[in-house]
């Protein structure tokens, strides 16, 4: 006999999900988090997309700790001297809200409380140090040397899961499935906030950016978030391209970011509140992990649930989901009592209709795209001289469109083949 | 803004006891790249005469040097319980 029905390790939003939608159905739930508060281990370089959550905690745009809904949209392309957009608001979402800014330590201490006020005993400044595994079977969980038992164990454990890495669940990352994520918090009036973005009351702007003025062949993105009276800022390195280049430091890389001349303007005067970085999950469909086993399963992160395509970003949403999905699994395990491999591939099943796994698959190779020199440097050159021309009158007789752009592919480094080549795949991807 | 006036703001519950992640000197000796003092975020690897220092109680906990470290010096656990970074944004 178990102590806990359900052990769920890591209270970020995949794993007080599941623990929300189990206790609440009267489920014995142990939630153990090594961040004492919850959330103060956790950084995000993300909006919430937040409509999952209904499904678990019906109020949550009332009570939960959102900072704006995303109004304003922005994928820009950065070069030393231009910036060149997509900026898309939209009332549309003002009734119905899409996404919101968060701030995870504020967040995720909500989703915590949560999980405890349904039932779930919640245990924070505790690491797990291991699997209690026991004829093939995960039984419980390891803390100093004692064990902990529970008919299942989800791991939550966020994009670096060192137990299930030290269980052989997860196999270490390569180069290619991760990113290095530095992010930096300002402090800026709510008033200058809403002016500076073009922003009313709780309306939010949301930006990504490709830095495409980076030196050295490296490649890396920006984003960029309002918060109430905050701004969360940030960049995502891929870590192939530098180290290949071998002598850029990744903090570098954030302090160019912050100094770019129409990204300063936007935190002028605000005062840093918080630096932090945490590496970002990149990995494709090809290397998820298997997310279930013998008395055990994977959610969020620690499953290899992120996404990303440049224009936007998504991971909060499925570690809500499929932590749904592993909560749903269990209650129906518990009214079998198995909890085999076989009776937790439910959650196998359910995965396979949902978003998480979905996006992954019809998006496989997303990321060869999404780091290619087309992206990072061609594109954004090519447009950066043709609208220059377009836009802007210097004299000249004008010039028709064909023109403008063949001068400006010209003007890569890239031939004529490798562009429609690399072009084609993008669209293709996309 | 330099990155140590950077990592200045934020509060650590630092454990005295326990380093969270060594390295193995001999491997870092004999590095070609020593790729880790460009990647971390939080520098807690540097170069000093040459020779590879690392100092844990800075350490963010964000698992790049993990990933950075391709010749096997770099032995990541997590803080024990409560202790390391604390973050009050996230």
């Amino acid at each position: 006999m178990s102590e806990f029905d359900a052990i769920v390790v890591g209270a970020g939003p995949a794993g007080s999900s599941a623990a929300i939608k189990m206790a609440s159905q009267g489920l014995k739930v142990l939630l153990v988090e090594r961040g004492e508060p919850p959330g103060s281990k956790n950084v995000s370089g993300g909006i919430l997309w937040g409509k999952d959550l209904d499904a678990i905690l019906p109020d949550w745009e009332k009570t939960a700790p959102l900072e704006r809904y995303v109004e304003r949209k922005v994928t820009s392309f950065l070069t030393k001297d231009s910036e060149i957009s997509i900026d898309f608001k939209t009332k549309k979402f003002e009734q119905t809200k899409t996404g919101y800014s968060v701030l995870r330590t504020k967040f995720d201490q909500y989703l915590a409380k949560r999980a405890s006020q349904a039932g779930a005993m919640v245990v924070s400044g505790i690491t797990v140090d291991g699997l209690a595994i026991k004829d093939g079977r995960v039984i419980g969980v390891i803390n100093e040397g004692d064990t902990i038992t529970g008919d299942c164990v989800i791991l939550a454990e966020g994009p670096n899961p060192r137990v299930a890495m030290a269980a052989g669940l997860r196999s270490k990352p390569e180069d290619t499935d991760v990113a290095i994520g530095v992010k930096q918090v300002y402090k800026l009036s709510e008033a200058a906030i809403n002016e500076r973005f073009n922003l009313r009351q709780n309306s939010g702007f949301a930006g990504e950016y490709v830095l495409s003025y980076l030196e050295n062949d490296i490649f890396a993105g920006g984003f960029l978030y309002t918060n109430k009276d905050t701004i969360s800022m940030g960049v995502v390195i891929n870590i192939e391209t530098l180290r290949r280049d071998g002598r850029t430091h990744s903090y570098d890389i954030m302090e160019q970011f912050v100094q770019h001349p129409f990204i300063s303007r936007l935190v002028e005067g605000g005062t840093l509140q918080e630096y932090s970085a945490h590496f970002v999950y990149e990995g494709g469909y090809e290397s998820l992990a298997k997310p279930y086993g013998e008395g055990y399963m994977l959610v969020g992160d620690t499953a290899g649930f992120s996404f990303s395509n440049g224009m936007i970003l998504q991971g909060m949403n499925y570690a809500i989901s499929s932590g749904i999905m592993a909560g749903e699994t269990v209650i129906e395990a518990k009214k079998d009592n198995d909890f085999s491999e076989k009776s937790l591939s439910r959650y196998m099943d359910r995965l396979e209709k949902s978003p998480a796994i979905l996006d992954k698959k019809n998006f496989a190779g997303m990321n060869k795209v999404v780091w290619s020199s087309l992206v990072h440097r061609a594109v954004p050159e090519m447009l950066e001289s043709s609208l220059g021309m377009m836009l802007y009158e210097n004299g000249e007789p004008k010039k028709h469109l064909t023109d403008i752009m063949m001068k400006s592919i010209s003007s890569t480094e890239l031939t004529k083949k490798d562009l429609i080549m690399q072009g084609y795949r993008l669209m293709r991807r996309m | 803004m330099e990155v140590e006036e950077k990592l200045a703001l934020l509060n650590y519950k630092t454990d005295p006891e326990y380093a969270h992640i060594t390295v193995n000197p001999k491997i870092c000796e004999t590095c070609p790249d020593h790729f880790c003092t460009f990647a971390c975020p939080a520098k807690c690897y540097t170069l000093i005469e040459g020779k590879l220092n690392f100092k844990y109680e800075d350490c963010v906990e964000c698992g790049t040097c993990d990933v950075a470290c391709s010749h096997g010096s770099v032995a990541w656990t997590n803080p024990k319980g409560g202790h390391g970074i604390k973050y009050k944004f996230g």
